[in-house]
């Protein structure tokens, strides 16, 4: 995390740089973010980057996962001011033909159900995932079950959703960019 | 794998295929009415802050607001003091499932009217308590909330039913019941009336109100029925109180432009929310707009659907002049949530195992307010008994609801069916150890709705089930299996229950409305309203729609978003029943719209329309298919009028009776650590037509996360002496990740079939029903203890175990 980039003593004049999506910018503390504002809070609101999901609210369901610096981390967890000098990755970062998007989109293999129900989780899932097949192109399915542990599908699509992930680590392998 | 065969090959209804939204879901580009009202989207929103009960039961007695007012930010306080709010009726908190026409005094549960908007009397912590700030952002307006001056007294509570019971015990609605805390018998929960005002479809149970109030069931003599038995056995049993869980909070925003009021909301209801808005504001129904779109996730909250933040929040919009947005933090969906009851099932049976008797009481906790636990507790029984023990001559069941200072029961996915079933399949487990049959043997010989007996779809669910699991190699005397790893013991259990929202079971909700609009360049519009939960009720509209209209699905468009401005009559999502009733519309809408296509075609292509037909868009002669056309190449000459069908399509009334859903599950379980782990999970669910069978094996297999939750993890804690609620939170309250997830085996199949074109049933309520039980009795298989109280968890196996092996030892 990049809080120790960060001197919170330093109030209002203090700017955060952070790269969202391949894009750099430059936010005003006290002016476009809070000290206290968390950084889901932040993408969402400011930024309108709203694919990340805001549910539980205290790092328990996954839903508001983003990418740090190839890291997945719950945004609802990190403040805004800690992305200072990094790169976030937010679902709308992902093309239509990403091997993982359709692999959540087109999971309908007889026996396990859809990747999703209701979608609320979904974005979670599938940047987790993305760092799972980033670290470990060919994860077992315990590998899989233990990545996406730390999120909840109230709907109970697991075993689709690790169907997904299995299939797109499959279409990587093919050849497919992740 | 079971690859499911439809009855009825079709293109798209009962493929294996995405659902139609899944792409954008998984870019996280479809909106939730939580992504649409930000600030950004409405400048100057606002947003509104409930002041919370810090105590299970208190009044208050008088506030002073002054320096919550003084806080730079706050815009505006209500309280129960101002006039507007004042005068609100009294309401019942769950208007949608009721709502069969626009009066509000023909809801639902016309006694249970126990919700005071603002009450300044709560009755749990965390109630809705008398005040409410609007402030610019949501921290500005928790901090007014600490800044009012709260004049509190503070009564005594009552946290069991038990207490409750108690003669001296505090009343908890003094308005509804001045000498107790039972909620009155309300026999005929309101009439259901269809638009003609003929009141349709009651759950026709027995009632003899003035002899035997809280009995929703009384046929025959049970009591002559026990006599007559060669056995009777009885059992006690406790169910739980687990919570929706949604991921999407509850929220609103209210904004007024000019006289309209305009209502964004997580509501999977806008008609009704639009009802009942007009209603309480007094205002003409075309001056209240509703505007809902998918929903992250209902489970059955949805159904609570007068929300007393849509009208404070109107309100508020009003005297601000600015947008105003409410939202549930997580901590505040806690607030509502299974009914738990303390129950009690006896059964009567001749030797051979038919069951000439059969008893079942409830004692419901219903909670602070009563919601619809009257409904989950009085009127469902009496459709298990219609449709799932017509056969047993002598059945009596009882149901009282009892307020207690927890947070409200009310509506949740598999209604008062999962209690039910808890409670009747334990004397049914009982009964046959007892008489040494094979439970499979009873739930045949006794069980099924009015067509004979053995019921064709319990049969074949029990038998392909059975088969699948291995049920006749794995079944053992309780308690004697083998040992595995010298601590492990497998046993293995078997649940029945009637699936619902069958054609006939929803016919008041009134016809379906359905428009087509067919584009000059032959694009489709398909005005089928209703709001996306999850269950796939829109990918059944349109494949129903690309199957009977002849065109692909990518053609059609369905339109996401509930505008009651455009819209018309939505349909309620109660129920994942929305993925056959809202086809049966669309399809008759399409067959209409086809035929006019046809007609036009007919003379371009010098041909009779009965010789044409449509596949993928184009228009062909069955008998020369050289003779043909696009629907584009036949509109685009015209004049720019899409050809535009209506139909409002009644669902065929005709019993045709309900199918029904087996669940086998085999467990192993460590003596030792009183650990469970599912080894095998098979259900099997008759549902007479696979409307989109990812979507059902979705619902059957997700639909375990909630059961097993509520069978092993998931239930409410309060501190007992203050009332205060210890694991309303994803932390503390468990829900079930992929590890804890079990393979689970799901046989989506067609034995029945209801009236219709597709006469299917809904299935994701019902996919739940069985679970708790058939895993008690699976647990019970295997270690000879029963656990008959929800949750089940390793100290109460242990605790069991333990009393076992004393009593062998003594």
């Amino acid at each position: 995390m990049g809080i120790e980039n960060t001197s919170i003593n330093e109030k209002q004049s203090k700017t955060v740089r952070m790269t969202v999506n391949g894009e750099s910018c430059e936010f005003v503390v006290g002016v476009d973010l809070d000290e206290s504002e968390t950084l889901a809070h932040f993408l969402r609101e400011h930024l309108g980057l709203t694919g990340l999901k805001v549910a539980c609210d205290e790092g328990a369901c996954g839903a508001c996962t983003v990418i740090m610096d190839g890291r997945a981390v719950f945004s609802c967890m990190s403040l805004a001011i800690e992305a200072d000098g990094h790169e976030i990755l937010t679902v709308e970062s992902l093309k239509l033909d990403d091997p993982l998007v359709q692999a959540f989109a087109d999971q309908s293999e007889p026996g396990y159900g859809t990747a999703m129900q209701c979608g609320y989780c979904t974005p979670g899932f599938v940047m987790n995932a993305k760092v799972l097949l980033k670290n470990n192109p060919e994860p077992t399915t315990n590998e899989i079950k233990e990545s996406i542990s730390g999120h909840i599908c109230r709907c109970g699509c697991y075993s689709a959703i690790e169907k997904a992930i299995q299939h797109a680590a499959e279409k990587c392998r093919g050849g497919e960019n992740l | 794998m079971n690859n499911f065969k439809p009855r009825v090959e079709r293109k798209h209804i009962g493929t294996y295929r995405p659902k139609i939204e899944s792409l954008n879901k998984a870019l996280g580009r479809t909106k939730y009415i939580e992504d649409i009202t930000l600030k950004r989207n409405f400048p100057g929103l606002l947003y509104a802050r409930f002041l919370r009960s810090p105590y299970a039961h208190a009044m208050i007695k008088d506030f002073d607001s002054t320096r919550a007012e003084q806080l730079p930010g706050v815009r505006a306080v209500i309280s129960y003091k101002d006039p507007e709010v004042a005068d609100f009726p009294r309401i019942n908190g769950s208007w949608t499932d009721g709502a069969s026409n626009a009066n509000f005094k023909l809801q639902w549960f016309p006694l249970f009217r126990d919700r005071k908007i603002l009450d300044n009397k709560v009755r749990c912590v965390g109630d809705y308590a008398g005040i409410m700030i609007a402030a610019d952002s949501e921290e500005i307006a928790e901090e007014a909330l600490e800044l009012l001056d709260i004049e509190w007294e503070i009564l005594p509570h009552s946290m069991l039913i038990e207490e409750s019971l108690k003669e001296n015990a505090p009343i908890i609605h003094e308005e509804i019941n001045p000498d107790g805390n039972i909620l009155p018998w309300d026999p005929i929960a309101g009439p259901f009336t269809a638009e003609d005002g003929e009141r349709v479809a009651t759950f026709a149970g027995e009632h003899d109100v003035e002899d035997r109030p809280y009995t929703p069931v009384n046929k025959g003599n049970v009591d002559k029925g026990f006599e007559e038995s060669d056995v009777v056995v009885e059992t006690n049993t406790r169910y739980s109180d687990p919570v929706h869980g949604y991921l999407e909070s509850w929220s609103c925003m209210a904004t007024w432009e000019d006289d309209e009021l305009v209502l964004y909301s997580r509501s999977y209801e806008a008609d009704q929310t639009r009802l009942f808005l007009s209603e309480m504001l007094n205002m003409p129904i075309n001056k209240v707009r509703c505007i809902s779109t998918y929903i992250g996730g209902s489970f059955g909250s949805g159904n609570t659907g007068e929300q007393p933040f849509f009208l404070l929040c109107s309100v508020l919009a009003k005297r601000t002049g600015r947008p105003v947005k409410f939202k549930q933090n997580r901590r505040e969906t806690f607030e509502h949530g299974r009914t738990a009851a303390i129950q009690k099932c006896k059964i009567g049976a001749r030797k051979d195992g038919e069951i000439i008797s059969l008893f079942m009481s409830q004692l419901g906790d219903a909670g602070a307010y009563a919601d619809l636990s009257p409904a989950a507790l009085g009127i469902v029984p009496t459709e298990v008994a219609e449709v799932m023990c017509y056969h047993i001559p002598n059945i009596r069941f009882e149901s009282r609801v009892v307020y207690t200072n927890k947070t409200a029961s009310s509506c949740m996915r598999c209604i008062g069916n999962i209690q039910a079933n808890f409670a009747i399949m334990a004397g049914v487990q009982k009964l046959a150890e007892t008489l040494n049959i094979d439970p499979i043997e009873i739930l045949i010989r006794n069980f099924g709705d009015h067509s004979p007996i053995p019921n064709f779809s319990i049969k074949s669910a029990l038998e392909e089930g059975a088969q699948k699991i291995g049920w006749y190699e794995k079944k053992h005397k309780p308690g004697q299996g083998e040992i595995y790893d010298q601590t492990k013991k497998r046993g293995i259990g078997v649940g029945i229950h009637n699936m619902w929202h069958t054609a006939p079971q929803e016919i008041r909700r009134g016809p379906m409305q359905v428009t087509i609009w067919v584009n000059p360049d032959g694009s489709v519009n398909l005005d089928a309203p209703t709001v996306e939960t999850g269950t796939g009720s829109n990918s059944c509209a349109v494949f129903a729609c690309a199957d009977a209209l002849g065109v692909a699905p990518e053609s059609i468009a369905w339109h996401s978003v509930i505008d009651t401005r455009s819209s018309m009559k939505d349909q309620v999502q109660t129920d994942s029943a929305i993925s056959h009733i809202l086809p049966e519309g669309v399809h008759v809408c399409a067959l209409k719209t086809k035929k006019k296509l046809l007609e036009r075609a007919a003379p371009r292509l010098k041909v009779g329309p009965e010789e044409l037909d449509i596949e993928n868009g184009i228009i062909f002669s069955k008998k020369s298919p050289e003779k043909k056309l696009t629907i584009k190449q036949l509109l685009e000459g015209g004049d720019l009028i899409p050809i535009v069908t209506n139909v409002s399509h009644y669902l065929p009334k005709e019993d045709s009776g309900v199918p029904f859903e087996a669940t086998f599950i085999e467990v192993e379980v460590d003596t030792e650590t009183g650990e469970v782990k599912i080894i095998n999970f098979v259900i099997v669910t008759d549902m007479g037509t696979v409307m989109f069978p990812p979507g059902a094996e979705g619902q059957m297999i997700g639909g375990q996360v909630q059961a097993l939750g509520e069978a092993f993890t998931e239930y409410k804690v309060y501190d007992e002496h203050t009332g205060i609620p210890l694991n309303f939170n994803f932390i503390d309250y468990k829900i079930h990740t992929s590890v804890d997830f079990p393979k689970i085996t799901a046989i989506p199949a067609e034995y029945w079939k209801g009236n219709g074109e597709y006469g299917a049933c809904g299935i994701g309520e019902g996919t739940l029903t069985n679970t708790p039980r058939a895993l008690s009795m699976a647990i019970y298989n295997a270690i000879g203890v029963s656990i008959d109280e929800l949750p089940i968890t390793p100290d109460k196996i242990l605790k069991e175990l333990a009393k076992k092996t004393e009593w062998r030892e003594r």
